[in-house]
């Protein structure tokens, strides 16, 4: 693996809702469901941050806009060298940012396709059988190589997501609950696999529930409620099971301008 | 009249007998159809794509519009087709009107319409993820946007089928537009309704045999692909 350049990319005032639209031009605002409220989030090479909140509180939908695969209603984007809005800098974001999907999505085809597919038209050369052999191990799905990867289990579909972003190497890397099917042994060598990230300088982002198990990789914690992120400080995270309750005290809210006016 | 049977085994034998005639027209035939295809395909396919995956006001009703367009009736395009073309016309300078170019045209503007509604049919019965996976995966959109073709090929070839369906055996635009000049413009259909007319079935017949027999071809090709795909579905 070979070291990134740190990135620095921040995302603020991210607004989003989901609403229907009528005949594709009006949006009806009584169905319309707010999903996210002037969010602001920062990613660092080398950070791991670990993102809970509850079911539906807007985790993917969060992750999803920061891969530029979705369009936010509102959001600026600082990348250290300009200021640009979120559909300006979304093809920048796409070359540098990889999202893994919650369940992810296999192509037809055999793993080894769906592994080739990661590597760029430039890296496609002599190297990539060699690479894709080293994933293949990584994923421990030598044996199934060439089975088709749309009879995959949960769990091995997961691995063959992770080893696809450890062959491509993005500079930011977020993650939708990558070990939710995984057993013990897996979640090991994902824990192994994210601190390699890690180390090489990638920002990494990870939605989960599961707060004890990102415990040695993560460095900060962000909790998304309400639409809102705050950070949650908290030395145990193991006593902490209900995160919601338990660390209300420690939470520190970010309020921008603009909430701070709305609140009074 | 003779006995049917007897006119099928002369169309037989004359498919078999190598006659230059018919096989001039089934090569006139194919060779437009394959042109106007191949012209139109990637055009179709990529408004297909853009209609899935783009978001855009008015997306809807562009997807009304190509709809729309699928049930305008052949000769209906054939006589646009043939106003514009025509001496007095826009295009009247380029003097197309009776070329076989003007039957390229003719058969492009008939199966743009279905290129570009299965074809959307097909990337947006693609799962939800496959094209979000395809953009995050891969280094550049063109590199995505052949990942999700792949995945969706057995729908776009569907739809090339489909289109070439509509074309291959189609009267009355080749009609207007053509004029049915033999050794030109004179292709299978055009010459199945002539040869009709005049009472000579058995090269009507031989003709009709090579459409069936390539529509059998294709559909079956087309299925033991799919076929073959479905075994991997999940
Ligand atoms: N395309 C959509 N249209 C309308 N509503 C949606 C859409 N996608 C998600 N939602 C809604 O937005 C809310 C947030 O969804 P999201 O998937 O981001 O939650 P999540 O935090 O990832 O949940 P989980 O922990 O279950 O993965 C949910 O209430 C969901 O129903
Ligand atoms: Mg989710």
């Amino acid at each position: 693996m070979t070291k990134h350049i740190p990135v620095h990319i921040q995302f603020s005032q991210i607004n989003k809702r989901y609403a229907k639209k009528h005949f594709g031009f009006f949006t009806d605002n009584k169905t319309s469901k707010v999903i996210l409220k002037d969010a602001d989030l920062e990613l660092k090479g080398g950070e791991c941050i670990l993102l809970t909140g509850k079911n539906g509180s807007g985790k993917s939908t969060l992750l999803r806009i920061l891969a530029g695969l979705l369009k936010p209603d509102s959001a600026t984007i600082n990348t250290g060298l300009e200021t640009l809005s979120w559909k300006k800098a979304n093809k920048l974001i796409r070359q540098q940012v990889m999202y893994l999907y919650q369940e992810p999505y296999m192509f037809d085809g055999s793993v080894t396709r769906n592994l080739e597919y990661a590597l760029g038209g430039t890296e496609r050369g002599k190297q990539s059988p060699n690479k894709i052999k080293q994933a293949l191990k990584w994923a421990n799905l030598e044996h199934r190589a060439s089975t088709s990867a749309k009879c995959l289990s949960g769990g091995e579909r997961q691995r063959v997501a992770l080893a696809q972003a450890w062959l491509k190497q993005p500079s930011v890397l977020l993650l939708d609950e990558p070990t939710a099917n995984m057993d013990e042994e897996s979640r090991r060598a994902t824990e192994d696999l994210l601190c390699k990230f890690k180390d090489i300088g990638t920002a990494l982002l990870i939605a989960s529930h599961d707060v004890n198990h990102f415990h040695h990789t993560m460095d900060k914690r962000l909790l998304l409620k309400g639409g809102l992120i705050m950070e949650i400080y908290d030395e145990g995270v193991d006593k902490n099971k209900d995160d919601e309750k338990s660390s209300h005290d420690n939470i520190s809210i970010f309020p921008s301008k603009k909430q701070l006016k709305s609140n009074i | 009249m003779e006995s049917l049977t007897t006119t099928i085994i002369e169309a037989i034998a004359l498919l078999f007998s190598g006659d230059a005639e018919l096989w001039n027209i089934i090569g006139i035939s194919f060779r437009i159809s394959t042109t106007a295809i191949f012209i139109a395909m990637i055009p179709a396919v990529l408004i297909g794509f853009t209609l899935a995956y783009a978001d855009f006001p008015g997306r809807r009703l562009l997807i009304s519009f190509f709809n729309t367009l699928l049930a305008v009736p052949a000769v209906v395009v054939g006589l646009t087709l043939y106003i514009v073309l025509s001496r007095q016309g826009p295009l009247g300078e380029w003097k197309l009107l009776f070329t076989q170019s003007a039957m390229v045209l003719g058969q492009i503007a008939l199966s743009f319409p279905i290129l570009v509604a299965m074809s959307h049919t097909a990337f947006q019965s693609a799962d939800i993820r496959a094209w979000d996976t395809a953009r995050t995966l891969s280094r550049n959109p063109l590199h995505a946007l052949l990942i999700i073709m792949r995945e969706v090929r057995f729908g776009l070839l569907g739809a090339l089928l489909a289109g070439y369906g509509r074309i291959i055996a189609e009267v009355g635009a080749s009609m207007m537009l053509g004029g049915n000049i033999l050794n030109s413009t004179r292709n299978i259909p055009t010459a199945i309704a002539m040869e009709t007319s005049k009472g000579d079935f058995s090269q009507g017949i031989a003709l009709g045999i090579i459409l069936v027999s390539m529509a059998f071809v294709l559909t079956m090709s087309l299925q033991y692909m799919q076929g073959k795909g479905r075994l991997t579905h999940d």
